[in-house]
């Protein structure tokens, strides 16, 4: 116990802490600039000199440790007369245009200079002149108000990991450089905007159309993006979305968000968003209303149903959209269209893995939390880069490698280039053999732990010789055994695994390759979700097989339940995957397809094939906020509220649930309100008056949320298992399929490139997402570039068998010579168009890797 | 990027250190040497071969008062104008190496030949006023003295 | 007194090892590796030996606190970024006698049992550091230096890192970031560096000069050593003398030769017979001292009780053709151009300072200014993150303290009264 003495109070202290966190115990303020709390001592700026007796100078509060019996006075006359001094030195150079400033009001500066007094008038010499900086796309810096208290510096180096700034020159010259306008490693994920403490870096989203104290609300919600499920704060004036901040504190993303997050609002108030329904008549869909909308419907489905049976019919479910939603969504094809046809685009990797894995270590085995990352000794990365796919946990990864940890990576991670990772980068088509390797030399160097006889009994024929890998897979030999040594001393090692492993051929096998290395090393498994609500989703039984709580339809008990609950018979055998559905269309089996907030036609691959089959049906029905691609071909299109106007939860990918909020209001109706709407007209009576009560059946039906409710998800404590009890089984089989891919040396291969500023269709609706990367392009690497005589920005003919694109290229040295990456993301411009696939058939994920593309240079 | 040459000396370099990190400032020196000054490709290319971001790269080198943040002449002179150099006249060489040669402080002569940094303390105060033209002291120095010096360096 | 430092510095051969062997080098370290490494400690201790960068703090001390940390490796780092305006002290040795330096830091090295050594040395001395490196393989060819120095399995590594003009790597934490390749901004402090220096590893910072000493002392042992020169500071010491004085340069004399015997008889007086008109006793940092105040012994304990610092002996002596104006005035444009910029006090406060004084000096200063320069410097010092700060402002108010009229009459005049 430690006893100090601020300002005459006597504190008493578990353990040594700084001055500054000891008097902020006890309620004394002392003011600071450099200090934040995220952030790295520095002690720079001088504003918290403080007295402590017996010590012949003045001590900055925010370093000094406290040592029992410490005397510190915070508030003398003397203190008051130096800090007004350190103020006058922020000021001589600062432009004191506060009545122009957006941070007025917010800004820590100008309360200090109210608080202490100005000294006026005695600088006599010219400022110094810096013109505001527009050049990056989400940003607005006026640098003449920097105090260089490196805050932004400290985020973007040492938490955010980017690195894309610095303090450029030293002294009185010194200055912040160059954020994006260099084109450096800028993430444009404004984590300095956040911690800035003047208007020296601002979002340009909202320049000048606000002052901090005239926001409307404020409501705490999650962020819509990737299944991280980040709280951020929607701050809203007149029911528009004027900024995205996050909140210290926070468990998830504590005060930390990344581009998607921060900038990518502006698709809520976007004007392209659906207002009032449409319905196709003579081949156009035209406005209408929603009485004759539901009404058509309902009548549609029901005379389906009726001619074709209720399997004629299927419902494609959203990772955008909530629990409550979706819970509803998948009743009402349950229980009035009386199918058990519903999946998502979870089935392209997410859930057929997570099955997977579950299958061999248990429920819940994909749902760690992610912060615990930081603490890992040794993190695996395989499949895609979590810094782009997951920034918020992909921080954690770099937080990992700062304090020590190793990174290991398999394929070559961008976003970790700078944290030092142990990195084996496989020619083509060799993966599993790596992997084969890997699980062989662990297996040599640390036995087999002896608790899982199933496992262990599938690789007692696996035997990678080491000494041939060098060889086969392209790398070196000494690279591997330090691969292999780093991930055998490693003592809480995590596996991070991207759908890209999922997606390739022999997917399954390798899954499963990575699930015996994270057994052997006693790891935990992390699968990297690209859609906030993917986890969710399937907790809700939006899947063929699936229950809500993530029960098996095929277990009689299980069924029982879920009838007695709906009062109702129900399909028992499992239905369509979202693969199978397009097959179905397109062989005229299925007729019908209701889409809730998803848009096949763009996030499917082969998108020829997906027109196909919805062309082919006898009714589409589309609920989206935006006329998506697949919008376009429906019968019928149903505006639907987004995140921003609803209520309802979210599950992210640690399996915790979070609450949405609605923040703005607009005219419409939610995703499960429609839905009941046209359930009661097709008779069965569907009325919810909330998404509380629908949440409140979820957790009477679902035996994994028993007796949670929303107060205590507000509280955070609804992390799974919740208080029900998850579903507990014993594998004793596992399914695997060995099989290898096609690709061979010398030939490009189609990849599908995951940025950090987009995600799917969500993002292409929100300007400052777009103006950041404005459009689609081709990444090769040097040598590609070289073969084909190519340059950055050359226009190029991208051909596959399914089609052709023509776009610019980029060299980069990131990508694989085997390689071309390109995002799904642009309309008209998605990877996925010239994408075919095979389905594995344990995850039933499409295979996406095979696809030969072949780049001519277009001149023009 | 750096010849093969320049990266086997940084790999050297690196080597007499536990950290990649603590070669950027001999780093930073080679490719100074290499590409004359620190141009973009410079900061570029240490970069990659030390794994260090470019914006530190640039922080970092723009810390210290030795690297060169433009294009430089064939040889730098680097005159000293401390005290103990200012109070034997190194204000006047100073105006003599403008006027005699157009060298101004931080600045190259017209044909390329020079470039002339003004220095704080080089450690010459004894044998003042004094300069360093590239890795050489003169110390003593007059005007005549100075072109008789420059002359040298052609 | 018989020079220890710089001997044998005329031999144009000097910087060869044999030549230093035949001068009677090599022997101290062959004794200090036929005793504990404790026994090193007290013999430094009992020869009370000072550092001599410029804050005379206690070398054994330093070194007991490194060696009690259980960490490993432990590094020693040796200062030679020489910096301070006035001083080259450090230069002779690294360029005439660098391996009195090698020597020095493998005792040191041995004592402290840190294995790893770097000269951390100052970018502006470029042939300094081609003789440095030719000197480490020589020592490293003859069993100075590696794995097994003097058959002994003893192990000390050396290495030269080049600096790249930044004054405040000289202070000793900045210098240790500059090291491990970051900007030369100074840490926070505790942790000290004995404990977490160099690569979060226990670290001592030495000078050049002190580090230099050890197989001298070592040799004749500290009893005698702690004869040499002051009883409270003893040992040889290398001042440097520049500026207005017959005969400039190095002279190793004992610790505490007062200064005006340093100005009037090993220097030959003043140039030309001229009259003094201020001494700036240990560097540019350290208090400037008028003439009536010079009579006093040069060390790291007296110097302050004649209003000064030893500082790191570089004595700058100034005539009457010399504004005082004006070095006041260049001496804050350096420390404005060195300031590291990470406090706010010394970021601002130089260049407030510095502008100020070149609106006096160019007859534009205006009533009031000296007042608003004490102020400033006022709200500088003690207030900064390092002494880099505090030397700036105490360099104006000790030149206002004691030149005051001069100030006063730039202002009232609009002109100097020394070039008019
Ligand atoms: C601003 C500043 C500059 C310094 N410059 C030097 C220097 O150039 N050389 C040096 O040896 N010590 C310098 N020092 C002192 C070092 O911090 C440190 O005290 C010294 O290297 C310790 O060695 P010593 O104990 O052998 O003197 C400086 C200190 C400060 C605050
Ligand atoms: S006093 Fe402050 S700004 Fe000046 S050199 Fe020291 S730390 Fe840097
Ligand atoms: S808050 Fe302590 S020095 Fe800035």
């Amino acid at each position: 116990m430690i006893t100090v003495t601020i300002n005459g109070k006597e504190i008493k202290l578990e353990k040594a802490v700084t001055v500054l966190e000891a008097a902020r115990s006890a309620g004394i303020k002392i003011p600071t600039l450099c200090w934040h709390e995220q952030l790295e001592k520095y002690g720079g700026c001088r504003l918290c000199l403080v007295e402590v007796e017996k010590m012949p100078r003045l001590q900055t509060a925010c370093t000094l440790m406290v040592a029992d019996g410490m005397i510190i006075r915070t508030e003398t006359d003397t203190i008051a007369e130096v800090r007004r001094g350190v103020l006058e030195f922020l000021l001589i150079n600062h432009p004191l245009d506060c009545p122009y400033c957006d941070k007025a009001g917010e800004c820590e500066l100008q309360d200090l200079v109210e608080k202490y007094g100005l000294t006026k008038g005695r600088f006599r010499e010219q400022k110094r002149k810096v013109p505001e900086a527009l050049e990056d796309p989400v940003l607005v810096r006026n640098m003449e108000r920097c105090i260089v208290c490196t805050r932004c510096v400290r985020m973007c180096e040492g938490v955010q990991g980017a690195s894309a700034i610095s303090v450029i020159n030293r002294g009185g010259h010194s200055h912040i450089e160059p954020f994006s306008g260099g084109r450096f490693d800028c993430e444009y994920c404004g984590n300095c905007v956040s911690v800035c403490p003047v208007g020296a870096i601002m979002s340009r989203l909202h320049r000048h159309s606000y002052r901090p104290w005239q926001l409307g609300s404020e409501t705490k919600t999650v962020c819509p993006y990737c299944g991280v499920g980040c709280t951020v704060v929607v701050q809203v004036r007149d029911d528009i979305i004027k900024r995205v901040v996050p909140k210290l504190g926070t468990v998830v993303n504590n005060g930390l968000l990344c581009s998607r997050g921060r900038f990518g609002y502006e698709f809520v108030g976007n004007k392209e968003r659906l207002t009032t329904p449409l319905i196709r008549k003579n081949g156009l869909l035209e406005p209408s209303t929603w009485e004759e909308a539901i009404r058509l419907i309902a009548s549609r489905l029901s005379e389906i149903k009726d001619k074709h049976g209720s399997n004629a019919i299927a419902g494609i479910a959203s990772p955008r959209c909530t629990n409550e939603d979706n819970y509803v969504f998948q009743k009402f094809m349950r229980v009035a269209v009386g199918t058990n046809n519903i999946d998502s685009t979870a089935r392209t990797g997410f859930a057929g893995a997570q099955g997977f894995i579950e299958n061999i270590f248990g429920q819940g085995a994909t749902g760690n939390i992610i912060s615990g990352l930081a603490n890992s000794d040794a993190v695996f990365v395989i499949g895609g880069d979590p810094t782009t796919i997951n920034p918020i946990l992909g921080l954690q990864i770099r937080a990992c490698s700062r304090r020590g940890g190793n990174i290991l990576t398999v394929g070559h991670m961008k976003g970790l280039r700078y944290y030092t990772p142990l990195e084996l980068r496989p020619s083509v088509n060799t993966e599993i053999a790596l992997l084969e390797g890997i699980v062989s030399a662990l297996m040599k160097k640390k036995g087999p732990p002896g608790s899982h006889p199933v496992l262990e009994a599938r690789l007692k024929d696996l035997n990678a010789q080491e000494a041939d890998l060098p060889r086969i897979c392209g790398i070196q030999g000494k690279d591997f055994s330090r691969f292999i040594d780093t991930l055998a001393e490693a003592a809480t090692p995590s596996f991070v695994i991207g759908k890209d492993m999922i997606q390739s051929k022999g997917g399954s096998y390798g899954l499963f390759l990575v699930s015996a290395i994270n057994y052997i090393v006693n790891g935990r498994i992390y699968l990297l979700s690209e859609r906030a609500n993917e986890q969710g989703l399937l907790d809700m039984g939006c899947a063929p097989d699936l229950f809500p709580g993530y029960r098996p339809i095929t277990y009689p008990e299980f069924r029982k339940r879920y009838e007695n609950a709906w009062k109702t018979g129900l399909p028992d055998k499992p239905g369509l995957t979202i693969f199978e559905m397009m097959e179905a269309a397109k062989a005229g089996a299925l007729k019908c397809i209701y889409v809730m907030g998803e848009n096949p036609v763009f996030n499917l691959p082969h998108t020829k094939d997906v027109e196909a089959g919805l062309k082919n049906l006898s009714f589409l029905v589309v609920q989206d906020i935006f006329l998506t691609e697949t919008a376009k071909m429906a019968d019928v299109v149903l505006p639907a509220l987004s995140w921003a106007e609803k209520d309802g939860t979210f599950t992210n990918m640690e399996r915790r649930i979070q609450l949405v909020k609605k923040a703005v209001h607009r005219e419409g109706m939610e995703d499960w309100k429609i839905l009941s709407e046209i359930s009661s007209n097709m008779g069965v009576r569907m009325n919810y008056s909330d998404a509380e009560e629908i949440f409140g059946e979820i957790c009477r039906v679902s035996p994994l949320h028993r007796d949670l409710n929303y107060e205590e998800i507000e509280k955070g404590d609804a992390i799974y298992p919740y208080k029900g009890e998850p579903l507990r089984g014993s594998t004793d089989e596992i399914h695997i399929e060995k099989s290898a891919g096609r690709e061979e040396r010398g030939k490009l291969y189609l990849r599908v490139e995951r940025p950090l500023f987009h995600s799917g269709t969500l993002s292409r609706k929100a300007p400052a997402l777009v103006n950041i990367c404005p459009e689609a392009v081709a990444r090769i690497s040097p040598a590609t570039a070289a073969a084909l005589s190519l340059k950055d920005g050359d226009i190029v003919r991208a051909s596959s068998k399914t089609g052709a694109l023509e776009l610019p290229v980029a060299v980069d040295e990131a990508i694989d010579d085997s390689a071309v990456m390109l995002s799904n993301n642009f309309q008209g411009k998605g990877a996925f168009s010239l994408m075919e696939y095979e389905i594995d058939p344990v995850t039933k994920a499409p295979c996406l890797d095979s696809n030969q593309i072949i780049l001519e240079k277009v001149n023009r | 990027m750096f010849r093969e040459t320049a990266i086997k000396e940084i790999e050297a370099i690196r080597e007499q250190y536990p950290t990649a990190r603590a070669a950027l400032l001999p780093a930073i020196y080679v490719a100074q040497r290499e590409f004359g000054w620190l141009s973009p490709e410079a900061y570029e290319s240490v970069s990659s071969v030390l794994g260090v971001p470019r914006a530190t790269v640039r922080g970092v080198a723009t810390f210290y008062a030795m690297y060169k943040h433009r294009p430089m002449g064939r040889h730098l002179v680097q005159l000293c104008t401390n005290v103990s150099c200012m109070i034997l006249g190194a204000e006047k060489l100073v105006d003599f190496l403008k006027n005699r040669y157009g060298l101004e402080a931080g600045g190259m002569s017209s044909d390329g030949r020079f470039s002339l940094v003004i220095m704080e303390c080089i450690g010459a105060c004894g044998t003042a006023p004094a300069m360093l033209v590239n890795n050489d002291f003169y110390e003593n120095l007059t005007e005549k003295y100075i072109e008789e010096i420059l002359e040298k360096y052609r | 007194m018989e020079r220890v430092l710089l001997k044998n510095i005329e031999n144009p051969e000097s910087a060869d090892i044999n030549e230093y062997k035949k001068a009677g080098g090599y022997k101290g370290l062959p004794k200090a590796l036929g005793m504990q490494p404790r026994e090193i400690i007290d013999e430094v201790k009992k020869a009370g030996l000072r550092g001599r960068g410029g804050a005379g703090f206690p070398v054994a001390m330093k070194w007991t606190f490194a060696s009690a940390d259980p960490k490993f490796p432990k590094y020693l780092l040796c200062n030679a970024d020489e910096g301070e305006p006035g001083t080259f002290k450090d230069r002779p040795i690294l360029e005439k006698n660098p391996h009195i330096l090698i020597e020095g830091m493998a005792i040191s090295g041995y004592a402290l049992g840190a294995e790893y050594g770097y000269v951390y040395l100052r970018g502006e001395y470029p042939g300094a550091k081609d003789v440095l490196n030719r000197a480490i393989a020589q020592a490293y060819e003859q069993g100075f230096l590696g794995d097994n120095i003097g058959g002994k399995g003893v192990r000390f590594h050396l290495a030269v890192h080049q600096g790249a003009g930044a004054y405040i790597c000289g202070e000793e934490t900045a210098l240790i970031e500059s090291l491990e390749g970051d900007k030369g901004q100074p840490r926070i402090k505790p942790p000290f560096p004995v404990n977490v220096g160099v690569f979060s590893k226990p670290t001592v910072v030495n000078n050049v000069e002190t580090l230099s000493n050890l197989p001298y002392l070592i040799e004749i042992g500290g009893e005698a050593y702690s004869k040499i020169g002051s009883p409270d500071c003893p040992g040889p010491k290398i001042y440097c003398v520049s500026g207005h004085v017959e005969r400039p340069g190095v002279y190793e004399l004992p610790m505490g030769t007062s200064l005006k015997d340093i100005i009037y008889d090993h220097c030959g007086g003043m140039k030309a017979g001229r009259k003094l008109k201020a001494v700036i006793p240990g560097g540019i940092s350290t208090p400037v001292l008028p003439p009536d105040k010079i009579d006093c012994p040069m060390d790291f304990v007296n110097m302050p009780k004649h209003g000064s610092m030893l500082g790191s002996g570089a004595v700058i002596v100034m005539d009457e053709s010399v504004c005082l104006v004006k070095v006041c005035f260049r001496a804050l444009k350096f420390f404005e151009h060195e300031s590291c910029g990470k406090c706010t006090p010394c970021r601002e406060g130089t260049g407030w300072l510095r502008k100020i004084l070149g609106r006096i000096e160019h007859g534009e200063g205006v009533d009031g200014d000296i007042e608003l320069l004490l102020s400033v410097a006022g709200n500088i010092l003690g207030k900064t993150f390092c002494p880099l700060g505090d030397g700036a402002a105490s360099v104006v108010q000790n030149f206002i303290k004691h030149f005051r009229p001069e100030f006063e009459e730039h202002i009232r005049a609009g002109k100097c009264m020394v070039n008019g």
